[in-house]
């Protein structure tokens, strides 16, 4: 029987649709089948409440790879990015620390903590920068196999070692420590501000099942050095019409290139004929024959849902079986009927526009994490809030405003009682605790939405409620991630491919995952 | 006039003792300078109370490398082992208990009640770390490449372990990859369901640390420790006659190869002239000149303490202050009328004889550690105990016994009251917890030593306390411990040398770092 389709990819998230579009642009015949009756995966834009619109799941935006918005023409297609400009951080004894983009501006506000940490916050830019530097071109290789005796696997691993020995030796210390330390040591070798490091630190465990001090995370802080909206180092962005919008613009792309789009088709199973896969079948028993089948959701799902166990190699399900997922945010989205007034700095100030952040001390914040350790969510969680209709009045009605609150830690596996009995406690102890920094929000909130890592993982399919498809711990990234020997986006399975965020170099809104496996597919199959 | 030396080595600790008897041994004449009125360092015997004498800071080796007990004869100076069948022996609170033997059939055997699950995983468990133990033990005995200039020499050594991991297979040699950089949680919970068991396992990936099981890296210890003989437990490797007898072996065996000893010989300073070292100054005042001058010291201590900040610039100094070496750990020695009677035992006492582990879960270890990080005592430690005169009854009066406690987690404070009240708390609480498993325990105490970190840096010459010279944390291993750059045993100063815990492999006694820094030496002072 002749194949209906070069390629069918399984769902619709952005990476499924970046990979979908480059290859329909090779000249492949590609359909991407969604479960949900809406595309984007966990990048959506859903009108929850009528007239306000959220970012449901992700929320900004600033991995993106250029190369994709480039190639892809993804502002033609609608993709505008406007600036989300600078972090505010109350602090309960009434202070703040209030970052902007505005180096010269963040300096003098960071000296009236500590002038030392001033000076030191430029350093550490510049140090950062030349890490980020480092680290960019890995993002956009497909990581070589250490155990492999191929000639070009030797190659690529040398080529690597090769540039890391042509680092400067305080590169190299400063490269060393940024993959294996945790994000407060490194931090403390920097600043004494402990908002400050408790700020910045709260960036590198965002959607892990990691604390502030736990070793392996200083390497997230060099995301924000790495964002790369226009060029500029360190702008993270708002899409305009929320992040629903990459989606929808990633999709115009591949659309004119000729991807057809299926939603509301649920994939019930992978069929596998002699180890190969030879299409799909849909929950409605529909069979979509495909020479080629890409997957862009989970692991999990994938292997153990999808293609059964039966065809797939022991240690290969092993390894699927210590994947770890462990989701560890929630997140809580409210359309309010004014703005927050913050007791550290009153009135709808340009405060409001950037991220505000609720992550006041290290112990704070390492107390946080230890409440998740034993199973129960953050009796005082970390929230990393924005409210986007500030900046894009589209989404919310006229004098009104939607505001996204990602809340950690919220563990999947709860000790006691499940999700479903403690999602309003869970939401309560979001609102009182911004509530202790802008006491008027209990009394502005129209209506609010609160999402579990449960129900995450029930709306999105993420296991676990997993943001990133699977921890960004050391031993499931790059030539790890997510099973060793099967970092190169191919699995056991011929012609069955992975292109989520489970595989190289994972989550966040990057596309980057997508892009390398089809260029793998395109390799593979010429 | 100030002597002259050839070769000048800082601290009698076990390493520093390894490194002047193997430069004796080739013919060179080291003096071996000692602050205390004993050699030794962190290992030695000393008396608790009048009568008892008890390991007082480490209580067992790691175990020691057998070529320094061929190559140094230190069986013919004295030194035998006394290996009890058992490596290790946990008590459950319910009156249960698990044993971890050398004989890993025996183990599983044991097992076999608790779970029969975890007895066939502990064999597949056993069997998996003796081949990576295997596999790795090389790299004990190996100077790390430097990132900078990769010799020949270096090169070789990296394509030759390459090719034993290699050698492994697949399967291992990715499970090896993944295993370095995960927390200890994770890798007992791969492998085994009982709590107490993933505790007894995972110990040993914080021992001494400012880590928890779910810290990341905390698995490479236990790599590092299977690396030593095997096992993923440290073993109960106890010298006749305490820690000390393998100290006063070694200064014997460095003696008669030609090697000179000087107690309370205190170093202040190390000299330097136009970036070498030449010789070092005592806190007497007396100059001593050296060509080569070896530290045995910690790292922070050597690099910070003894050497003009100076001499080694703005950076380097930046970044030995970033080492870190604050010490978690604290000892509590007590003096025994007899030995405690656990209720998990009875009246049996023969597995008492290795190493007796108390933490009974992942949650447990974990919570202990949790304190810790605000600068709080563990209310519920995990303790790590040897009772030497179970096998060694000389140490003690006869029928009574010394116990020696390694006790996580306690922070590190100096002002005189912080030590007072942390001093009491650290006996109350251990004591506590011990009576939860040894009810009779409390009224068998007649004597009883603490030592808090500060205590160990104040006596024993260790900056923060810290056990092993410093984190065994992923940043401060192999190419990068103590500093990447300086991983070789050299230091930026030209003629000075480390050849403490505080470089590869460092960590549990072993010799290893004085075998490494003293081939080094030898290499530099024959081209």
């Amino acid at each position: 029987m002749s194949a209906e389709y070069d390629v069918v990819i399984v769902g619709a998230g952005h990476n499924g649709l970046v990979a979908a579009a480059y290859l329909a642009r090779a000249g492949r015949r590609v359909l991407v089948v969604e479960r949900r009756h809406l595309i984007g995966g966990a990048s959506t834009t859903e009108e929850v409440y009528p007239g306000f619109r959220f970012s449901v799941f992700s929320y900004v935006v600033s991995l993106l790879r250029p190369e994709i918005i480039r190639e892809l023409d993804l502002p033609r297609h609608g993709l505008e990015i406007l600036p989300l400009d600078g972090t505010f951080t109350p602090m309960p004894n009434g202070d703040y620390l209030w970052r902007v983009n505005d180096h010269a501006k963040s300096r003098r506000e960071i000296a009236r903590h500590s002038r030392l940490d001033a000076e030191a916050y430029d350093e550490y830019g510049k140090a950062m920068v030349e890490m980020g530097r480092f680290v960019k071109p890995l993002l956009a290789m497909t990581p070589p196999d250490p155990m492999s005796r191929s000639l070009r696997a030797l190659k690529d691993m040398l080529a690597l070692g090769r540039r890391f020995q042509r680092l400067s030796p305080d590169d190299k210390y400063n490269q060393v420590q940024l993959m294996t330390m945790s994000a407060v040591d490194l931090l403390d070798q920097w600043f004494e501000t402990d908002v400050l490091k408790a700020t910045m630190a709260a960036s590198g465990v965002i959607g892990t099942f990691q604390g502030v001090r736990s070793p392996g995370t200083a390497y997230v802080l060099l995301h924000h050095y790495m964002g790369e909206i226009d060029g500029v180092f360190r702008s993270w962005g708002l899409p305009r019409g929320g992040t629903g919008a990459i989606s929808d613009a990633i999709a115009g792309a591949a659309r004119e290139a000729g991807v057809e789009i299926r939603t509301e088709a649920p994939t019930a199973k992978i069929l596998v004929r002699q180890r190969r896969a030879t299409g799909i079948v849909l929950e409605s028993g529909e069979e979509i024959r495909a020479k080629v089948v890409a997957s862009s959701v989970d692991p999990r799902l994938t292997f153990f849902k999808m293609v059964g166990r039966e065809h797939l190699p022991a240690d290969f399900v092993d390894d699927l079986a210590h994947y770890k997922f462990r989701g560890s945010s929630g997140k809580v989205n409210l359309a309010l009927d004014g703005l927050p007034d913050f007791r550290a700095l009153r009135g709808a100030g340009p405060h409001l526009r950037g991220a505000i952040s609720i992550s006041p001390s290290v112990a704070y914040m390492e107390r946080a994490y230890d409440d998740a350790k034993y199973g129960r969510f953050s009796r005082r969680p970390y929230i990393d809030i924005v409210i986007p209709s500030l900046t894009d009045p589209s989404v919310a009605p006229a004098g009104k405003h939607v505001m996204s609150c990602f809340v950690q830690y919220a563990p999947y596996h709860l000790a006691e009682g499940n999700w479903d009995e403690q999602r309003e406690a869970f939401g309560d102890t979001v609102v009182e605790t911004i509530a202790e920094h802008a006491p008027n929000l209990k009394d502005i909130i129209l209506h609010r939405q609160v999402l579990t890592p449960l129900d995450i993982e029930r709306m999105t399919g993420l296991t676990e409620g997993n943001i990133f498809q699977g921890e960004l711990s050391l031993e499931q990234l790059f030539f790890l991630r997510p099973a060793p020997g099967w970092a190169n986006y191919r699995t056991p399975i011929k012609s069955l491919y992975l292109c989520g965020s489970a595989t190289h170099p994972g989550g966040g809104i990057m596309g980057a995952p997508g892009r390398n496996a089809a260029m793998r597919i395109l390799t593979e199959h010429g | 006039m100030a002597h002259r030396r050839e070769i000048v080595v800082i601290g009698a600790g076990h390493n520093g003792l390894v490194t002047a008897a193997l430069l004796a041994r080739a013919g060179q004449k080291p003096l071996v300078l000692e602050a205390r009125a004993t050699v030794g360092g962190r290992a030695v015997t000393e008396e608790i109370a009048p009568g008892f004498r008890c390991s007082t800071v480490l209580h067992a080796a790691g175990p020691l490398l057998p070529k320094l007990m061929r190559d140094l004869e230190l069986e013919r100076h004295g030194l035998t082992w006394l290996r009890p069948d058992v490596r290790l022996f946990a008590p459950s609170l319910e009156g249960k208990f698990l044993c971890i033997h050398d004989d890993a059939e025996r183990t599983a055997a044991d097992l076999a009640s608790f779970s029969p699950r975890d007895a066939d995983g502990y064999r597949a468990f056993a069997a998996t770390f003796a081949r990576m133990g295997a596999a790795l033990s090389p790299l004990l005995t190996t100077t790390p490449p430097s990132t900078e200039v990769l010799s020949g020499h270096d090169l070789w050594s990296l394509v030759r372990f390459g090719r034993r991991v290699r050698g492994l297979g697949k399967r291992d040699a990715y499970r090896l990859l993944r295993w370095a950089p995960m927390p200890v949680a994770d890798l007992v919970e791969e492998w085994f369901e009982h709590p107490l068991l993933r505790a007894s396992i995972a110990a040993r990936g914080i021992y001494a640390s400012f880590a928890g099981p779910r810290s990341a890296g905390t698995s490479a210890s236990v790599l590092l420790q299977a690396a030593m003989d095997g096992h993923a437990s440290a073993p109960a490797a106890f010298p006749r006659g305490g820690m000390g007898a393998l100290t006063s072996a070694l200064a014997a065996a460095a003696r008669r190869f030609g090697a000179e000893i000087r107690t309370d010989a205190r170093v202040a300073r190390i000299e330097i002239k136009n970036g070498a070292a030449t010789g070092v100054v005592l806190a007497s005042g007396e100059e001593i000149a050296a060509r080569v001058v070896v530290s045995d010291a910690d790292p922070r201590h050597t690099l910070l303490g003894l050497v003009d900040a100076a001499e080694l610039g703005p950076e380097f100094v930046a970044k030995m202050r970033h080492y870190r070496s604050r010490g978690t750990a604290a000892k509590l020695n007590l003096a025994l009328s007899r030995l405690p009677r656990f209720s998990a035992l009875g009246d049996e006492s023969a597995l008492l004889t290795g190493r007796i582990h108390i933490g009974r879960s992942i949650d447990d270890l974990e919570r202990a550690f949790d304190a810790v990080k605000y600068g709080e005592l563990s209310e519920r430690p995990v303790l790590d105990i040897a009772i030497p005169t179970a096998l060694d009854p000389s140490l003690a009066p006869a029928g009574a016994h010394a116990m020696s406690i390694h006790v996580q987690f306690v922070p590190y404070v100096q002002s005189e009251s912080d030590r007072t009240a942390q001093r009491s708390a650290v006996l109350k609480t251990v004591v506590h917890t011990l009576a939860a498993y040894a009810p009779d325990l409390p009224d068998l105490i007649v004597g009883h030593q603490v030592l808090l970190p500060v205590d160990l840096e104040d006596q024993y010459g260790l900056s923060g306390g810290h056990l092993l010279h410093g984190e065994p944390a992923l940043d401060q291993l192999f190419t990068f411990r103590p500093l990447l750059g300086c991983a070789q045993y050299r230091t930026p100063i030209r003629g000075l040398y480390l050849c403490g815990s505080g470089t590869h492999p460092g960590g549990v006694v072993s010799g290893a770092s004085g075998l490494n820094a003293s081939r080094e030496i030898l290499k530099d002072l024959r081209s």
